[in-house]
């Protein structure tokens, strides 16, 4: 199957650089990461903080455009894999071994349409 | 005829339901196969019970979960799979009970897996492994039977969607994963638990706690922890003739007649912690089975309440794990041992969230506070423990308390 592991820390943990130390050891962990996951990473990306965020609205019909996130949360969404596993406990394994600066949360989700 | 179905279905349901499930990996075929088996035995079984019943059903359910399997294929426009041949006289000798592989253990895992919300893998253990029925768990658990059935489709379907394996996981994640089923089934013995009279919405429910506790130490004999939630099931539920007087009021642990406890239950707990005991460092639950066994050792009212022996093993249980509820049963027989002041002031210094909601904390603090004399704020403890709507047996004790003031 496909997850996708949705990535959830405190993005102010990272400073403010885009190259503080904080943000430079998460890369290389990551990196390190990436090359244990091997043929398993489908795919993935960090995000850039929530500062550049935009979200697009709809509601009945009516689209407004907000600056920000789309929920003001404690943690926020940082970066993403798509990984192969072949069920939700090797999913969760991947998941437990996933880099975070400090404290963060991994989301797991089924890719619709990924069971082959 | 209907005597054998079910009783076939009660000792046996679990396992042929475990071995479809394991067949077909898929929960909902593997109940609504077994539950149309027992439908067509009804009817099939009116002349003459087979010879291995057990079996009788594992095959009927086994085709008719091919033919939803088949049926469920040609909706989503998937080739048909080529239908199974008839059984064969020689697979209708080699049928036996014998033959159907025990999967218990997995579906007792999956049930209780950890990404399913604990209260749902309580109802779907209870569903799947137990074989109660919806409207049965419902009531145990206060809920509309629409809402419970929601959440039960709900986790099946969160089983099947997220991929959660049909296995018993690997020694990785054993601990973690045990310990979900230990604490399912410590969810689903509480919910039996709470109702004190025994006769009401829970009469046989405690049984299956029984079944699912001694076939888990049966499927894991080496680990403490199973052994010991087996043995505490067993002290507790032996205790349950006392736990109510004539009139339907609770009666508490040291004021309970031992001659009016199951002995037999008790001669069955102890080789389970015994056996507990002798594989290490005894874990919470090795504990908790030792409290009760210290308690289940009382021969008579006339004897000393163990609360000494009560207090070391509540010692030992918070250097385990020091939360609020462990400091509260802490608490009740420190004051037997050190005095109602020294307890009242460890209750007080009590902060957990939800302690105001926690009917045992009220409960605790309004005895405390009558032992010292202090009259309108043990008043004001019993209000607040009522307020919270206990059941009939504990509402008749506090009232009761209350009313003596």
């Amino acid at each position: 199957m496909q997850y996708m592991l949705l990535i959830y820390e405190d993005e102010t943990a990272y400073g403010d650089e885009h190259d503080s130390p904080a943000v430079m050891e998460i890369i290389q962990r990551h990196m390190a990461f990436g090359e244990e996951l091997g043929a398993q990473r489908k795919g993935g990306a960090g995000l850039m903080p929530t500062g550049m965020a935009t979200t697009v609205v709809t509601r009945s019909g009516n689209q407004t455009i907000h600056d920000g996130p789309f929920a003001e949360t404690r943690e926020q969404l940082g970066g993403f894999y798509i990984i192969d596993a072949p069920d939700l406990d090797a999913a969760i394994a991947i998941a437990k071994k996933l880099p975070v600066y400090a404290d963060g949360s991994v989301e797991i989700r089924p890719l619709l349409g990924g069971t082959d | 005829m209907t005597k054998a179905l079910d009783r076939a279905a009660r000792d046996h349901g679990a396992r042929v339901r475990a071995a479809l499930a394991a067949r077909f990996r898929d929960l909902d075929i593997a109940e609504e196969a077994f539950a149309e088996a027992c439908a067509r035995a009804v009817t099939a079984w009116a002349g003459e019970t087979p010879r291995d019943p057990v079996a009788w059903l594992y095959r009927v359910a086994d085709r008719a979960a091919l033919d939803m399997v088949r049926r469920r294929a040609v909706r989503s426009g998937a080739t048909l799979p080529d239908p199974e041949p008839p059984p064969s006289p020689e697979e209708e000798l080699m049928a036996d009970t014998r033959l159907i592989p025990d999967e218990r253990l997995k579906l007792i895992f999956v049930c209780c897996h950890p990404a399913i919300h604990p209260e749902a893998r309580a109802a779907l253990t209870l569903k799947l492994v137990c074989g109660l029925s919806t409207p049965e768990i419902a009531r145990a658990f206060l809920l509309p039977e629409p809402t419970l059935a929601q959440r039960l489709v709900r986790a099946k379907n969160k089983i099947a969607g997220a991929g959660a394996p049909f296995e018993v996981p690997g020694p990785d994640a054993w601990p973690d994963r045990l310990d979900a089923v230990l604490s399912t089934i410590e969810i689903a013995y509480a919910k039996a638990h709470e109702d004190g009279g025994g006769s009401g919405r829970h009469a046989g429910y405690a049984l299956e706690m029984l079944g699912i506790t001694a076939t888990l130490a049966a499927l894991v004999p080496s680990e403490p922890e199973v052994l010991a939630l087996a043995a505490t099931v067993r002290f507790a539920e032996a205790r349950r003739p006392a736990r109510v007087d004539a009139g339907g009021m609770m009666v508490p642990l040291d004021r309970q007649d031992p001659m009016t406890w199951d002995k037999a239950l008790i001669a069955e707990a102890r080789p389970y912690l015994a056996r507990a005991l002798s594989a290490g460092p005894p874990g919470r639950r090795t504990l908790h089975a030792l409290i009760h066994a210290e308690w289940c050792a009382r021969s008579s009212l006339d004897a000393p309440a163990p609360w000494r022996s009560v207090l070391v093993l509540y010692d030992a249980l918070m250097a385990l794990r020091d939360d609020a509820i462990t400091r509260l049963n802490r608490a009740v027989a420190l004051a037997e041992i050190a005095g109602p002041e020294t307890a009242l002031e460890e209750v007080d210094a009590l902060d957990a969230p939800g302690l105001a909601d926690f009917l045992p904390y009220h409960a605790v603090r309004a005895d405390l506070l009558v032992k010292l004399g202090l009259t309108d704020a043990a008043m004001e403890a019993y209000d607040a423990a009522l307020k919270l709507g206990p059941e009939r047996a504990e509402r008749l004790w506090l009232e009761g308390k209350r009313a003596g003031l």
